[in-house]
């Protein structure tokens, strides 16, 4: 078992008149199997770009963000899909963006999508303890 | 024009021996494939019970490809209460008492609203911020 510390921090001065300065951080206990971190060029196929195992009732916790790179370290404006196995699509993560979140309650996995061409994409996923 | 950032940070001094985790991530909410930053925000916080099943935390926006972003927290701090959250019928995962989560949502079917359910008795608390490209307000009924 470890521990793993998240903190996420949203900031805006003009999103509105009263500023916007938050913070919220939380204390996991996780476990084996992990992966922190990794990198991975994906492509178009999301089958072919699969992240993260099935799950079998645990829960992971699991990181992704889009570099903004394609694997020939070119800079790409395209999306980066984030998918459940079976190309259940989730979301979608812009160059730059990223993402956490706990995945479960299913026996799915988690696959990435490129929009078109290859995407590098940085993730981590963590056991659930 | 608004400017928001989005920071994460995820550390763990004993994940890995003699070797910490320290990823570190940040970047503005912009409006799709723009320089716009969003400027809609919902914020707010509320209690679920298992009795009321799945409440949608917002309706779908039924615009394709947007982009939006979702922080929800569960606060309760009873281990055994978590909170079930989904994109209309697809189960993303359970948040915990204490965990949260970050994710863009830019589901551009009509029928694609968040939703959250708690999954334990008694009443468990939340918290939660969209960010929004678009929102059209509903017709009076």
């Amino acid at each position: 078992m470890a521990t793993l510390t998240p903190t996420l921090t949203l900031v805006s001065t003009d999103l509105s008149d009263d500023e916007l300065n938050f913070s919220v951080t939380d204390s996991l206990t996780v476990t084996a199997p992990h992966i922190a971190t990794a990198r991975t060029s994906v492509t178009t196929t999301g089958a072919n770009n699969i992240i993260q195992p099935a799950t079998d009732g645990q829960t992971y916790y699991v990181y992704v963000k889009h570099t903004g790179l394609d694997a020939g370290g070119s800079a790409v404006s395209t999306t980066l899909g984030i998918e459940l196995t079976g190309d259940v699509v989730i979301g979608k993560l812009a160059a730059g963006e990223f993402m956490f979140m706990p995945v479960g309650g299913h026996s799915l996995g988690v696959q990435l999508q490129s929009s078109g061409g290859t995407i590098v994409a940085e993730y981590a996923y963590f056991t659930k303890g | 024009m608004a400017t928001t950032t989005a920071t994460v940070s995820i550390t763990s001094a004993d994940l890995m021996p003699g070797m910490p985790l320290a990823i570190n991530a940040s970047s503005q909410l912009m409006q799709t494939g723009t320089t716009t930053g969003l400027e809609l925000m919902d914020m707010g916080a509320g209690k679920l019970t298992e009795a009321s099943a799945a409440d949608a935390l917002h309706e779908a926006l039924g615009t394709a490809d947007t982009a939006n972003w979702v922080y929800i927290c569960n606060t309760s701090t009873n281990d055994e209460q978590y909170i079930k959250v989904g994109i209309h019928d697809t189960i993303i995962g359970n948040l915990g008492a204490g965990e949260w989560l970050w994710m863009p949502w830019n589901m551009g079917t009509a029928d694609n609203e968040i939703n959250i359910e708690a999954e334990t008795s008694g009443s468990v608390t939340y918290e939660y911020a969209i960010f929004k490209s678009t929102y059209t307000l509903p017709a009076k009924t």
